[in-house]
C-alpha cells in the first residue's frame, strides 16, 4: 500500500493506493493520528485506487472518524470501488461515514 | 478434500484401513459465539434479533472473507476452519497474524460502532490444530474432526464477551509471522495480550496453555 498526501485550502487529501490490510494499516493509522493531533481535522480520504480493505483497515478509519468528530472536524471518503463499497455496507459504515462517488463531489462539502 | 466415511458393517476392516491412510490437515480453528442473543429472543421479535444476527454474521464472515470457511453454525455459534494449505494460497491475509488482527478488528468495530442497534458483541477462541482430519460422516458435508478441534471448543469456555482466547500454539504461529515481517511482538492487538494461563480441561490428558486479548 502507498499513501499520497495533498493539501488544499479546503482540506487535506489522503489517497490510499493498493491493499489496506493487516501488514500495513499501521502506516495509515500513524499518518491519520499525526494529522489529527496537528489539528488537521478536515480530511478527505481518496479510495479510488484502494483495491482491498480488511477489517483492520476499517478499524483505523472508524478510529479516525471518532477522533475527528470529537474535534468537530470533517472526515470524508470518496471513490470507493464496488467491492470495497460492499464491505463498507456490511460493516455498517455507509450510514456513519460521509461517502462521495469521486473527489470532485467530495471537495464540494468542505 | 473432505473424505466421506460411511461403512454399514460396524466390524468393517476396511474402515480401519481407510482411516489410517487419511493424513492430518493442519490449520486454524475458530469458534465464534454471539452474545446475548438468547436474551434477545425473549425480549424482542424475530425482526429484531434476526436482523442483528444477520448483521453480525456478515460482519464476521463476509468482511473478513471467511464465508467459505464456515463449517458449522449451531444457533448463534459458528465453527470455522482455515487449512494451512488454503491460508497460504490466499491473496490477502495469508498468515496467522492477519487472521488474528482481522478477527480483533471485527470485534472492535462491532463493539465501537456508533450505532449500537445493528450488531451484537461476540466472543472468540482460536487454536492452531495439527491433530485434525478433513473427514465427514455425513454425505455432502465438509467437516474437520480431531482432538485439536475439541480443544478449541474447550478454549471457548474461557472466553467472554469481547474477548479472544488464543492457544499458546496459535500465539507461537503469530509470533513467527511477526519475526518474518520484522515486527515487534507487541504489534497491533498483541499489545494487549495477557500473560499465559494454564488449564486442565476435562478429557484432555495434558495441560493447555492459552492467553486472552480483550477488545
Amino acid at each position: 500500500m502507498e499513501l499520497t498526501l495533498q493539501k488544499t485550502d479546503k482540506c487535506s487529501i489522503v489517497s490510499i493506493i493498493g491493499r489496506l490490510d493487516t501488514t500495513n494499516y499501521s502506516i495509515l493509522e500513524k499518518k491519520l493520528m499525526e494529522m489529527i493531533d496537528n489539528r488537521e481535522d478536515r480530511i478527505l480520504v481518496e479510495c479510488s485506487k484502494m483495491d482491498y480493505v480488511s477489517s483492520s483497515g476499517l478499524r483505523i478509519l472508524l478510529m479516525a472518524l471518532k477522533k475527528i468528530t470529537m474535534a468537530k472536524g470533517k472526515f470524508v471518503l470518496c471513490g470507493l470501488q464496488d467491492n470495497i463499497h460492499e464491505i463498507f455496507e456490511i460493516s455498517g459504515f455507509t450510514n456513519i461515514f460521509e461517502i462521495h462517488s469521486d473527489q470532485e463531489e467530495a471537495l464540494k462539502v468542505f | 478434500m473432505v473424505r466421506y466415511v460411511h461403512y454399514k458393517d460396524p466390524c468393517s476392516e476396511e474402515i480401519t484401513r481407510v482411516l489410517e491412510s487419511i493424513p492430518p490437515c493442519p490449520g486454524t480453528c475458530f469458534f465464534m459465539d454471539i452474545n446475548r442473543s438468547t436474551d434477545m429472543k425473549y425480549l424482542g421479535g424475530l425482526k429484531d434479533w434476526g436482523r442483528k444476527l444477520n448483521n453480525t454474521f456478515n460482519a464476521l464472515l463476509f468482511a473478513n472473507h471467511f464465508e467459505k470457511n464456515i463449517l458449522k453454525g449451531l444457533g448463534d455459534e459458528m465453527m470455522l476452519f482455515v487449512p494451512d494449505e488454503e491460508l497460504f494460497g490466499k491473496e490477502a491475509n495469508n498468515h496467522y497474524f492477519g487472521l488474528l488482527e482481522d478477527i480483533y478488528a471485527s470485534l472492535f468495530l462491532i463493539k465501537n460502532h456508533p450505532n449500537q442497534d445493528i450488531f451484537l458483541n461476540c466472543k472468540v477462541a482460536i487454536h492452531y490444530c495439527t491433530e485434525v482430519y478433513n473427514i465427514t460422516f455425513f454425505e455432502n458435508a465438509n467437516d474437520y474432526y480431531g482432538s485439536d478441534i475439541d480443544l478449541t471448543a474447550r478454549l471457548m469456555t474461557k472466553s467472554i464477551e469481547n474477548r479472544i482466547v488464543v492457544s499458546e500454539k496459535f500465539y507461537t504461529k503469530v509470533k513467527n509471522d511477526l519475526i518474518t515481517f520484522n515486527l515487534p511482538f507487541n504489534t497491533g492487538c498483541l499489545s494487549g495480550i495477557s500473560e499465559k494461563f494454564i488449564e486442565n480441561f476435562k478429557g484432555v490428558p495434558t495441560s493447555t496453555e492459552f492467553r486472552v486479548i480483550d477488545v
